[in-house]
C-alpha cells in the first residue's frame, strides 16, 4: 500500500528560484531564506519518498482562462519546466509516476472530485520555485512528481474547506494504491502577499504567524474562513495557503510540526515548515 | 456575487480578478499570454504596436500595452500574473511594478522593505 509519510509547506515566490540561479546562498540579504529550507531537504534525503504530490497553482502559464480548471492533477511520463517569459531555467524534467497518477485520477473522479487531467503542459514556478532547494536534480530529480493544480488565480476559486477535502480524498487515493509507495506532500504559495493594485506589497506577519500555528493545533478555524478573510488579513495573493490547506487534508489529524522558518524581505515572507503525523490512536493509559 | 468574496469591495486598492473580468479582457490577456513563448516576443519586440494591432486589440487595449499604465490594465481586468509575462519581455521586475502601483518610486518602495538589499 502507498502511504504518505508527512508534508512541507512552502512559498513559491519566483524570487526564491531566481536567488538559488544566481547562487545567493551567502548573501547576508538571502542566506536565511536559504536556511529555512535545509532541514526539510535533509528530511527529504533522509526519508527518500519515492513520489512527491505538489498542490500548486499555475499563474497563467500552463492554462489559460478560456478553460481554467479548478482542480487538475497531472497524468503525465515527465513534467517540463515552463518558460515564464524569460526563458526556461535549466533543470532536467522530473518524472512522473504515471500508473499512480492515473489511479489516483479514477479515485478522485469516483470520490466525487470530478478534477480535470492534464499533460504536455509545463510547470511554472508554483512548482519549480521551491522545488530544486528542497530535491536535487542533477543529473535527475531523485522522487517521481504528482502535480495537482489548484485555481487560485481567477474567481470563483475553491474555498479552504474544499481544498482540505481535496487532500483528504487525494490521501484515501493514494493509501488504496496497491504498490509499496512512500509519499511526501507539498503545498506551496503564500504566506501573506498582494501583488496587484494600490495595496501591491502587503504583508501581515503577525497573521501569518497566527495562521501557521492554527494550521497544526486548529485547523477548522482556517477552514471556517472565507476567501475575503484571507484577502483581508493575507493580502489578495495571501488566498494561496488553500494549497496549504490541501496537503494538510492529505495529513492525519494530529500532526507535528518539525521544522518552521519564516523570512520576510521585501514582498512575500520566505516560510517554510516540515509536517508528520503523530500517533493517530490515543496514548494508552500507562500499564502499570 | 461569490459568497467566498463577501466584504472584499471594501478593501482599498484591491481588484478581485474573476470570470466577467476575465472575459471582458480576454483579447488583451491572450496576447499578454502569448509573451511568454518565443514566437511572439520577437515580433512584439520589434514593433509593439504592429504586434498589439495583428492580435486584434481595441484602441483603449492598445494603449494600456504602450503606456505601460499596469494600474489600468489590473482595473480593466488583466491579472498581475499577465502583467509579468510582459515585464520579462520589458525587462521590468515585479518590484518594480509594484512601486508603480503604489504610486511611489522604486527607491521609495524600498524603504517600506525590511531588507531592501534583498531587491
Amino acid at each position: 500500500m502507498a502511504r504518505i509519510i508527512g508534508g512541507i509547506g512552502t512559498s513559491h515566490v519566483p524570487t526564491i528560484g531566481v536567488a538559488y540561479d544566481k547562487k545567493k546562498d551567502n548573501d547576508p540579504a538571502w542566506a536565511p531564506m536559504f536556511q529555512g529550507y535545509v532541514p526539510a531537504a535533509k528530511w527529504l534525503a533522509e526519508k527518500k519518498p519515492d513520489v512527491v504530490v505538489i498542490f500548486f497553482n499555475d499563474h497563467a502559464s500552463s492554462f489559460f482562462f478560456d478553460l481554467y480548471p479548478t482542480f487538475a492533477v497531472g497524468v503525465a511520463e515527465e513534467f517540463e519546466v515552463a518558460d515564464e517569459g524569460a526563458g526556461k531555467r535549466p533543470f532536467p524534467p522530473i518524472k512522473g509516476n504515471f500508473e499512480l497518477a492515473a489511479h489516483v485520477a479514477e479515485q478522485l473522479v469516483n470520490d466525487e472530485f470530478d478534477i480535470a487531467t492534464f499533460y504536455d503542459r509545463p510547470l511554472d514556478h508554483g512548482v519549480f520555485s521551491p522545488l530544486p532547494l528542497l530535491l536535487p536534480h542533477e543529473p535527475q530529480w531523485p522522487a517521481a512528481l504528482l502535480p495537482i493544480m489548484v485555481n487560485v488565480i481567477q474567481h470563483p476559486i475553491p474555498s479552504a474547506r474544499r481544498c482540505y477535502k481535496l487532500g483528504q480524498a487525494v490521501k484515501r487515493a493514494i493509501e488504496s494504491y496497491p504498490e509499496d509507495l512512500t509519499v511526501a506532500v507539498i503545498g506551496t504559495g503564500g504566506l501573506s502577499h498582494q501583488v496587484h493594485g494600490e495595496r501591491a506589497g502587503f504583508n501581515n506577519e503577525e497573521w501569518d504567524q497566527e495562521f501557521l500555528d492554527l494550521f497544526v493545533d486548529d485547523p477548522e478555524r482556517i477552514l471556517n474562513m472565507k476567501l475575503a478573510d484571507f484577502v483581508r488579513l493575507g493580502g489578495a495573493e495571501g488566498a494561496e495557503i488553500i494549497m496549504w490547506m490541501a496537503m494538510r487534508g492529505a495529513l492525519p489529524e494530529n500532526i507535528r510540526c518539525l521544522h518552521r522558518s519564516y523570512y520576510l524581505a521585501t514582498s512575500t515572507p520566505f516560510a517554510v515548515a516540515l509536517y508528520e503525523g503523530t500517533d493517530e490512536a490515543p496514548r494508552a493509559v500507562a500499564a502499570e | 456575487m461569490n459568497p467566498q468574496l463577501e466584504g472584499i469591495e471594501n478593501l482599498e486598492g484591491t481588484y478581485p480578478f474573476d470570470v466577467r473580468q476575465s472575459y471582458r479582457a480576454r483579447k488583451l490577456n491572450r496576447f499578454l499570454w502569448h509573451l511568454r513563448l518565443p514566437e511572439y516576443r520577437a515580433p512584439f519586440v520589434a514593433n509593439e504596436e504592429a504586434a498589439c494591432r495583428a492580435a486584434g486589440l481595441s484602441d483603449y487595449e492598445v494603449n494600456l500595452v504602450l503606456k505601460r499604465d499596469w494600474l489600468a490594465m489590473i482595473k480593466y481586468g488583466v491579472p498581475m500574473f499577465l502583467i509579468e509575462k510582459i515585464a520579462r519581455v520589458l525587462k521590468i521586475t515585479n518590484m518594480e511594478i509594484y512601486a508603480i502601483f503604489r504610486g511611489e518610486t522604486f527607491e521609495e518602495f524600498l524603504k517600506t522593505r525590511r531588507v531592501p538589499s534583498a531587491a
